[in-house]
């Protein structure tokens, strides 16, 4: 487990985001402004923040994070490339201590977004990068004095794979509205356990204040004690992520000439009509109740409200009714034509395919069962196989032999980070990546839908671009969705000011939380 | 350690000497092994399930009830709410809500009883595979359910999958014992028979499979399998890769015995004889060593058995809707969902159940078959 | 015995090196590579994965990425984890001491419980006390580690709530008094140690008592009982230490298991140790994490089959090594 975990507390950005709106909030920049072009950002920076160690942070820190760390090819950060538009990167030059302007090679309507990512001091980490100790020193065996940020907390210890200590940073420049300096916990102690059983257990034990992200089916043990156990439960509504079918519509053929998928079957994947038929047919409530535990919402379009502005809650949904879907079908000429409970399209061929998961994750694999007797309550014969991430990956990515997947996706509130999954040319366009050119309209809206939103700073016509998106594949259903998990936090009493969110988690406001009386 | 049993005189109780062959010695001493016997038993009851499964099982392994979702155990009733015996034994229609803390609460239906029929009908299949019928050893009317230990996530009724699952979990081990018998008894015989250098290189590969660890492997080798296969197909392939981790061992135990047995006079002779060495080999040596292979063997069957689980467990086996003991586990590994419904964890019991009935009949073969161990001589 | 003992090192480097070739090749037998999950997060660039592989060398044929694994190891260069971006041999160190902690314990209560056990059921030949124990002892064996293992977290961590959840040390470890660490230690091992301690006790016993049956019938213990000396003596200063010989034996073999670790068991128990780090090592192609296990676990298994044999040999007169 790599340091980047906690650096959530460690480092800060220039903004940060809302954890409930997820707009964007001034953290060690005070106001940042666009010129006319939108090319050229001005940010304005605090003044009076010190890094951990002591010495001031000032633009040189920030110029030197961008141009020489981020840009810089011998460090390994996915950032640059994120940074990086067709080959072109952004220029961050100092105008002043405390003013830094950003010159952009395309308008970017994420910029404040981005300019989230953590900040790292010139002073401390340019002498290592000139040495070539930078990626060591960052990794999972940094000692405590090499980790300096701006943040509310400094790195204490660590024991890999056992845990993570927090300590405060006395040096940090925010403070409450009485003047005092934050954080005013002392400690935050990370435990890092192996799997969920064993958060679940070490907190009911009372060995943990926490569990992250709960399991529906811990639900009915927790619940039950929380007066006992003095904590209480969070519901913070549908988590990110999906769980989604998809079917293999890639007309390619592998070297030797042999079709990725047959094209009898390509035929049928590739018609809506079959697809939506599929959403009708699949009992989202059974997968809610059976798997989720109750605990849960069913989902029909890529976004789920934990996008919060960005969610469009206006799309089709697809009930759950066989009829309709049978009717679908037998538009498509997919009739059981000799009652054997298994259709045949007007060739002859059976509706059968094999549909795959990843062995790792057992609640895809429950998931994925219930979708196989939905199918065959329709008619279709579905082979499940579940079977290694890799090599799921690699049939995803390199090979294309696949007919069906059911897979999963985490996500965020940030519609463009999808990017690679929605524009046609994307490598996880999955039911057809790497295109050349789209190979529908709507695929080729949807790139256009992408390019824009990047660059379309007005906020209100950026979410009309990304409605449409959510419309677009709801009603397309390249990705079949089923039901996305509740998002549930456990925290003891101990504390005040807690305020877990939706998407900031437990800890967005760290700094302000602070230990009861008992 | 090795010997070969030669006939042994047995004094039967009218005061006649009488001449035993081998087999029948060692097949007596194998039923006073007491152990061994009960075993034996309890694998004969299971493989009887076995072959009988859709007799047996009141439900077909697939039939999901999702309105039923983690049912407790649903056991028929003599007498009803209002106190009144019933020679049939019924049960009543039953449905869940989640309460608030999101617990099923089942609620039973008095109005509705829905009686216990033996040799009732259920869902139709093939007797032996071959005669179709669709008479079951016993089962509810429709639309009532039994569920004797409980359902699972979907409704299925445990105790049928427990028994459909036994057709995967005691072939596993027969079939892949069987397939590593016989690669083990020809490396090991060809091994031991010529010596030297292809003993040499022979030995040093057996000692190099046995070098990788068994799990990794086999979750290797299951990714190798083409996605494309039929569940029976996956299901052989499991066999395979688990028979190809285990002749290694069976192939140097079969080597020491031939080892010894090369040296005797009566493989001298055969070789006098002019005998072509195959022949020597299969129909002479191997033979020889044949009971003690099949107590080594016997006594690796668990280890298939409890390969498929993990596998299966692990998601990496046998795929649903096929039931196997190993993959009903899933979700028993879960220890929220094991505490609500305990139900869940039956699988588990009924592997130690088959493991144990073959340690103990493979220990009673052992025992029956070496005379020379002290074990082996029952008071 | 000396020129036996080198020419079976000899051996053993060559099987090594066997071994590593078909270990390695076993492993890139299964598709993909490390660095394909991270095509699974939308947001990295394909450029950056390629970059990535490219610095391992994964584009390259496997026998070259093979010979490149080689030429480091043998200088002592086990190579870094994608995972946890350790070195290998860190890693490895780490949670084989765990590892090891939970072994030695399991072994040393094994041998404990094992050997008076196997010497009373021998003594007690066909009693019922006898019979009753060898049933436990098969029931012992015949239990899936991961099923036991599941029972007993499930009754004592969730029921009873006697023990704690998992791992190795409490939060608050370091808060403790010496003694206190040694409880809170005791206490995480419960579980994992009484699994396997189980499953090994009735192997062993019922070798001891077999032994011990076989040394009771030769004729020296006949001897020893017609010249007058107490049961007790008989068997406890004459028959056992024979008994005992050919278990050194089996110390050999016990050897190599010492540090192997039972995944499935350190998972469900969330035990750190070597087990689980493989297997997610192998479930994700976590290359030389991989491979360095592999070769420890290979290295050890013939150390202790050569320790086994020589062992043998030392303890039994009538085996002799040219």
């Amino acid at each position: 487990m790599s340091t980047s975990e906690f650096t959530l507390s460690i480092f800060e950005g220039l903004t940060t985001v809302d954890a409930w709106t997820f707009e964007r909030k001034p953290l060690l920049a005070t106001a940042w402004e666009h010129d006319e072009s939108g090319l050229v950002w001005t940010v304005k920076l605090r003044e009076g923040v010190q890094w951990n160690d002591g010495k001031p942070f000032t633009a040189d820190d920030v110029v030197f994070t961008y141009m020489d760390v981020i840009y810089n090819d011998d460090i390994t950060t996915s950032m640059r490339d994120i940074i990086t538009i067709e080959g072109k990167q952004w220029q961050v030059s100092k105008v002043d201590d405390f003013t830094v302007r950003f010159e952009l090679p395309v308008k970017c309507a994420i910029f404040d977004l981005l300019i989230a990512s953590d900040i790292v001091p010139k002073h401390k980490y340019q002498p290592m990068i000139l040495a070539g100790t930078f990626d060591s020193a960052m990794g999972a065996d940094s000692k405590p004095e090499d980790i300096v940020g701006t943040g509310p907390f400094m790195l204490a210890s660590h024991e890999t794979g056992q845990k993570v200590i927090l300590r405060r940073n006395p040096r940090y420049w925010r403070r409450d509205a009485e003047g005092n300096r934050l954080p005013y916990l002392e400690e935050i102690i990370y435990v890092i356990v192996q799997d969920l059983n064993s958060e679940f257990l070490r907190f009911r034990n009372a060995e943990t204040d926490a569990i992250l992200r709960m399991r529906g089916e811990d639900f009915p043990i927790l619940k039950p004690l929380e007066r006992e156990g003095n904590f209480r439960i969070y519901q913070l509504g549908p988590r990110y992520g999906s769980q989604y079918v998809v079917f293999n519509v890639n007309p390619g053929a592998s070297v030797d000439g042999k079709p990725y998928i047959a094209p009898y079957q390509r035929r049928w994947f590739s018609d809506v009509r079959f697809r939506q038929a599929v959403a009708h047919a699949i009992d989202r409530q059974t997968i809610i109740d059976s798997v989720m535990n109750g605990l849960g919402y069913p989902q029909y379009g890529p976004a789920t409200s934990a996008m919060g502005y960005f969610y469009n809650p206006n799309i089709r949904t697809y009930d759950y009714n066989l009829d309709k879907a049978r009717s679908l079908l037998r538009d498509m000429e997919l009739i059981d034509r000799d009652d054997d409970g298994v259709l045949e399209d007007a060739e002859g061929h059976k509706v059968e395919f094999t549909l795959m998961t990843n062995a790792e994750n057992n609640q895809r694999i429950a998931i994925a069962e219930i979708v196989r007797k939905d199918l065959e309550q329709l008619g279709m014969k579905a082979n499940l196989r579940a079977i290694e991430f890799n090599a799921l990956i690699t049939r995803m990515d390199k090979t294309f032999d696949w007919e069906a997947i059911l897979l999963g996706l985490t996500g965020g509130p940030e519609p463009h980070w999808g990017a690679h999954i929605w524009k046609s040319g994307g490598r996880m366009h999955v039911w057809y990546p790497y295109q050349k050119s789209p190979a529908t309209p709507w695929e080729a809206r949807i790139d256009e839908i992408f390019d824009q939103g990047f660059q379309e700073l007005d906020r209100v016509k950026r979410k009309k671009l990304y409605d449409e998106w959510q419309a677009i594949i709801a009603e397309q259903q390249p990705y079949i969705y089923t039901a996305v998990n509740e998002h549930m936090v456990a925290l003891r009493n101990k504390f005040g000011n807690v305020f877990p969110a939706p998407i900031g988690g437990v800890l967005h406001n760290a700094e302000e939380i602070f230990l009861l009386e008992p | 350690m090795s010997q070969q049993a030669e006939t042994v005189a047995a004094e039967p109780s009218n005061g006649q000497t009488e001449s035993l062959s081998p087999l029948r010695l060692s097949l007596r001493a194998l039923r006073r092994h007491r152990m061994a016997m009960h075993g034996f038993r309890i694998l004969v009851v299971l493989y009887v399930f076995t072959i009988f499964a859709d007799f047996f099982a009141p439900y077909h392994y697939d039939d999901q009830r999702r309105d039923h979702s983690y049912h407790p155990p649903l056991r028929p009733h003599f007498y009803d709410d209002e106190g009144n015996f019933s020679f049939r034994p019924f049960v009543y229609g039953s449905s869940y809500t989640f309460n608030e803390y999101y617990q099923r609460i089942y609620k039973q239906d008095p109005s509705k009883k829905y009686y216990l029929r033996f040799f009732a009908r259920g869902h139709k299949y093939r007797l032996l595979g071959l005669i179709p019928t669709d008479v079951r050893l016993f089962g509810v009317d429709t639309p009532g359910r039994l569920y004797l230990l409980g359902a699972d996530h979907v409704g299925r009724d445990v105790l049928s999958r427990l028994i459909y699952g036994s057709r995967v979990s005691m072939t596993v081990g027969l079939l892949g014992t069987s397939v590593s018998l016989i690669i083990g008894l020809l490396i090991g015989g060809i091994s031991g028979y010529y010596g030297g250098t292809i003993d040499l290189l022979i030995q040093r590969l057996c000692e190099l499979i046995m070098l990788i660890p068994g799990l990794y492997l086999l979750m290797i080798l299951y990714s190798t399998l083409p996605p494309g296969l039929s569940s029976v197909q996956v299901y052989f392939g499991v066999v395979f890769i688990l028979a190809f981790i285990g002749w290694a061992g069976l192939a140097r135990v079969i080597r020491g015995m031939v080892l010894s047995i090369a040296k005797q006079d009566f493989v001298t002779a055969a070789v006098a004889a002019g005998l072509p060495s195959w022949r020597i080999i299969v129909r002479h040596v191997l033979p020889s060593t044949l009971s003690y292979a099949i107590v080594a063997a016997s006594l690796s069957i668990p280890a298939y058995i409890l390969g498929e689980s993990a596998l299966s467990l692990i998601g990496m086996g046998i795929q649903d809707p096929v039931p196997s003991w190993g993959n009903m586990l899933q979700k028993a590994v879960n220890i929220s969902e094991l505490a609500q419904h305990p139900w869940i964890l039956w699988p588990g019991f009924f592997i130690f159940v088959a493991v144990m009935a073959f340690n103990f009949v493979g220990d009673g073969l052992r025992d029956a078959f070496d005379p020379g161990s002290v074990a082996g001589q029952q008071a | 015995m000396i020129s036996y003992i080198t020419r079976r090192i000899l051996i053993a480097l060559l099987m090594l090196l066997a071994a590593s070739i078909l270990g390695y090749g076993f492993m890139k037998l299964a598709p993909g590579d490390y660095f394909d999950r991270l095509k699974q997060d939308s947001r990295v660039s394909q450029e950056y994965i390629e970059k990535e592989r490219v610095k391992y060398r994964l584009d390259s044929p496997v026998y070259v990425q093979y010979l490149a694994w080689l030429s480091r190891f043998v200088r002592g260069d086990f190579g870094y984890s994608f995972e946890y971006k350790r070195p290998v041999a860190q890693l490895i160190g780490d949670r084989l001491i765990n590892t090891l902690i939970l072994n030695i314990a399991a072994i040393t209560l094994t041998w404990l419980v094992a050997i008076p056990l196997g010497i009373y059921a021998a003594v007690h030949q066909y009693r019922p006390s006898d019979k009753v124990l060898s049933s436990i002892s098969f029931m012992g064996m015949s239990l899936p580690h991961f099923f036991l293992a599941l029972l007993l977290l499930y009754l004592f961590s969730g029921e009873l709530q006697w023990l704690p959840a998992g791992g190795l040390k409490s939060v608050d470890y370091d808060q403790l008094t010496v003694s206190g660490k040694l409880a809170d230690l005791a206490a995480h091992l419960a579980i994992p140690v009484a699994v396997l301690v189980v499953g090994a006790l009735a192997g062993l016993q019922r070798i001891m008592r077999g032994n011990m049956l076989d040394v009771l019938r030769q004729q020296y213990v006949t001897t020893a009982r017609a010249k007058g000396l107490s049961e007790h003596r008989v068997i406890y200063k004459h028959a056992l230490r024979n008994a005992v010989n050919p278990l050194i034996t089996i110390f050999g073999y016990q050897f190599a298991s010492l540090f192997s670790g039972a995944a499935l068991l350190e998972i469900i128990t969330s035990y750190p140790g070597l087990g689980f780090l493989l297997f997610n090592a192998v479930r994700s192609k976590d290359e030389f994490l991989v491979m360095g296990g592999f070769m420890m676990g290979a290295l050890m298994l013939l150390i202790g089959n050569l320790l086994a044999d020589v062992l043998l040999a030392v303890v039994d007169p009538r085996i002799s090594y040219s």
